[in-house]
């Protein structure tokens, strides 16, 4: 099967990030680094080519800077590599637009399974997978904590608050990756030199066909009102005992534990 | 030596030095008692005095060494050898509320710091700052004060030295109360005894570190960590010195073993390390950190310490490229000792050093052992410096019955280093409980050295009684 993949950068999540004096998220000094549900997306799919059969191809919509996460994925299990040489996307839906346009020029063959992390790190919209789905008038599973090949589809497992279901769908279609209970692999120094003299395809929108209302600055349908830092966390315990007797017995047990009393 | 018991009357003075912070009988926290390795015993002080200031230190020694009350110094408690168990009782001086970094100097690349301050709030305080406290040992909530005490190293030892590399000066308070300043910022001196570098891994015994002046280097833009899987442990080790004969210069070069690596990714509950390659299966890693301030220049070190290794018999070479790959590889590495602690009921450990030539015999005769004295053995260690962690474990035995198998395997474990030209301690210190293995392998003469050395900064042998050279 024919696999695409769609990747986002994102600012590095392991690091604390504080607010400017503007209001924004001080980002500058971050590493970006691949969104983490899409590298999940990619080990998924990797795994499903090596399995059977196929290629990988992963896409992304940016500039030069883009180009290392792209030779990142193709040291990881990618066989080919596009970029959407596009700085001003508005929103989830024109992203969704303009990948769904960037979708039929990226590979040499029709896509059968695009796969999208469920959401990224940073704006966390968890809208794009969805939406690119509807704007290709595919079929699309969620939350998928793995995937298979079924009478030339897909049967994938979706995560449930209890576990999973199984859910098929015909291709081609979009699936959305969360966690897997497998790691992402590293890759090896023959990957990572081969993928360093592999080629990043371009497209610009005009050549993916894209119209520029549908997914540029005008065409935001949501715009974002305000961002905050979320509040400190409070230090202290919270004492969860529901009679009254009892919490007062944990809050003694608490303090003396602390030699506070 | 013949301690006075503290009396009501100088716990009421205690009191008037640290008001509200004087603790006695039931108001102790056991956690004061014991250190992380309970191996070598507990034992609760007299008194708990969390002292806030030089000068508090101070009246607390005087008073304590007019009236020969014993007193052990304490940072957060992290030692592995007993070095702040108050075994004599008498007065536990605790520093950690002495937490504040008071200064940065970022011309002369220095910071000044309470001992108190932890080595990751230091690590992450200097990072935001562009500067790096190099000194990298694993227990990252241990105290500086307790870091310099002990001489720590860690993984990062192999390029950029031990914490000794990074003491520029510092505020002690000696055992009579006297409050002495020793070292500079200077880069040089040749200015008599080094009262500073007798002071640094002296374990609370010469006097009690109030104020520490720390060297900083500018901190590297790019780091790079490979995971280098083995065939066989052999190997694995025998690539260690080819990184410096190709002019490599990691900055963390650490070994591991199949089986640790297994025990610790399922305490993480992660798997990175590959299990097996191609079909060979992996019986020992090398993770491997480079830095530098170029990406290319990095990419171009990888490249060829990738060559090198793969030529001494390395299974495949996997590169941790990204901050979350980093992250997980090395968090494997950083919970050996929680995940050993984990699932183990018994056990004792040493940190010996030998020379980097002589790990794979070292480690052979140490697997050995594991018959002799019927314990299990558990071993990693920091392959670019020779420094080892060995541990033998139970989880059957009772503590009467493995108290002596320890001690016997430890006995065969020291003397092999010796033999092998290697030490006690790479980094965690003698403490309590490697005191009469330091006084074999080091010999009568050095061992009478350090003892008139003791009793001049201590002549009532008040201070930390019982640990390193001074055996009560």
């Amino acid at each position: 099967m024919e696999l695409l993949v769609c990747i986002k950068q994102v600012p590095d999540d392991t690091v604390n990030v504080t607010m400017g004096a503007d209001g924004a998220p001080k980002l500058d000094d971050i590493a970006p680094v691949v969104n983490a549900f899409d590298t999940y997306a990619l080990e998924m799919a990797a795994r499903f080519k090596e399995a059977n059969g196929g290629s990988v191809t992963v896409l992304t919509i940016g500039g030069e800077g883009a180009v290392p996460a792209l030779r990142s994925c193709l040291s990881v299990g990618a066989d080919r590599a596009c970029r959407v040489e596009e700085a001003s996307v508005c929103d989830p839906q024109g992203t969704a637009y303009l990948l769904s346009q960037a979708s039929k020029k990226a590979g040499e063959q029709p896509f059968d399974v695009i796969f999208c992390g469920s959401e990224s790190t940073d704006a966390a919209s968890g809208q794009v997978g969805a939406q690119l789905a509807e704007t290709l008038g595919l079929p699309v599973i969620t939350n998928v904590l793995a995937l298979e090949p079924k009478d030339g589809g897909i049967s994938a497992k979706q995560e449930t608050e209890d576990g999973y279901r199984v859910v098929e769908a015909a291709c081609p279609c979009v699936v959305t990756i969360v966690k897997p209970d497998y790691e992402p692999r590293y890759p090896s120094i023959k990957s990572k030199m081969a993928a360093r003299k592999m080629p990043v395809a371009v497209l610009t929108a005009a050549d993916a066909q894209a119209d520029a209302s549908k997914f540029g600055p005008e065409a935001a349908k949501v715009q974002r009102a305000a961002i905050s830092a979320p509040p400190q966390r409070q230090s202290g315990v919270k004492i969860q005992e529901k009679e009254a007797a009892e919490a007062v017995r944990r809050a003694m047990e608490i303090m003396v534990g602390q030699k506070l009393i | 030596m013949n301690y006075q018991t503290l009396s009501p009357e100088l716990i009421q003075q205690l009191s008037a030095i640290a008001p509200g912070r004087v603790f006695t009988g039931s108001d102790i926290n056991e956690d004061y008692a014991h250190d992380e390795m309970p191996i070598y015993g507990k034992s609760v002080p007299e008194a708990v005095v969390e002292a806030a200031s030089t000068e508090e230190i101070a009246a607390v020694m005087k008073l304590c060494n007019e009236n020969r009350i014993p007193v052990t110094p304490r940072g957060a408690g992290t030692g592995l050898v007993g070095g702040a168990v108050p075994i004599c009782g008498g007065v536990l001086l605790v520093t950690t509320r002495m937490n504040q970094i008071l200064s940065y100097d970022v011309e002369n690349f220095t910071v000044t710091v309470q001992p108190g301050v932890l080595l990751n709030t230091l690590a992450e305080d200097s990072a935001s700052k562009g500067l790096l406290y190099p000194p990298d040992p694993g227990e990252k909530f241990a105290t500086l004060g307790g870091n310099v005490s002990t001489n720590a190293g860690g993984m990062r030892a192999v390029k950029y030295g031990c914490t000794r590399d990074y003491v520029k000066a510092m505020t002690v308070v000696l055992p009579t109360g006297e409050i002495i300043h020793l070292g500079s910022s200077v880069s040089k001196t040749s200015s008599g005894y080094s009262l500073l570098n007798l002071m640094i891994g002296s374990e609370g015994t010469l006097g009690v570190i109030t104020e520490l002046t720390l060297k900083l280097i500018p901190q590297p833009k790019e780091t790079i960590s490979l995971i280098i899987p083995y065939p066989d442990m052999e190997s694995c080790i025998a690539t260690v010195p080819a990184f410096f004969m190709h002019h490599l210069n990691p900055q963390a070069l650490e070994f591991m073993g199949k089986d640790i690596v297994i025990s610790s990714e399922a305490y993480v509950g992660k798997q990175v390390f590959p299990r097996k390659i191609d079909g060979v299966e992996a019986e020992a890693y090398l993770l491997v950190t480079f830095d530098g301030n170029d990406a290319d220049e990095l990419d171009a070190v990888i490249e060829k310490a990738s060559e090198v290794v793969l030529e001494a018999g390395a299974i495949d070479v996997l590169v941790a490229d990204t901050p979350a790959l980093k992250r997980d590889a090395w968090a494997a590495r950083s919970s050996f000792l929680e995940a050993i602690m984990a699932d183990t009921k018994l056990l004792d450990e040493c940190d010996v050093v030998v020379p980097v030539t002589q790990i794979a015999p070292f480690l052979g005769y140490v697997e050995s052992l594991e018959e002799t004295v019927g314990l299990k053995v558990r071993s990693f260690g920091h392959a670019g410096d020779g420094n080892l962690h060995i541990y033998c474990c139970s989880n059957d035995l009772e503590e009467a019955e493995f108290l002596p198998r320890a001690e016997k395997f430890m006995e065969a474990v020291y003397i092999k280093a010796t033999e092998l030209g290697g030490q006690v301690s790479g980094e965690h210190g003698i403490g309590r409980g490697k005191v009469p293995f330091l006084a074999k392998s080091v010999g009568d003469v050095n061992m009478r050295l350090m003892e008139e050395i003791k009793k001049v900064f201590d002549p009532n042998l008040i201070l930390n009684p019982g640990k390193v050279c001074y055996k009560l």
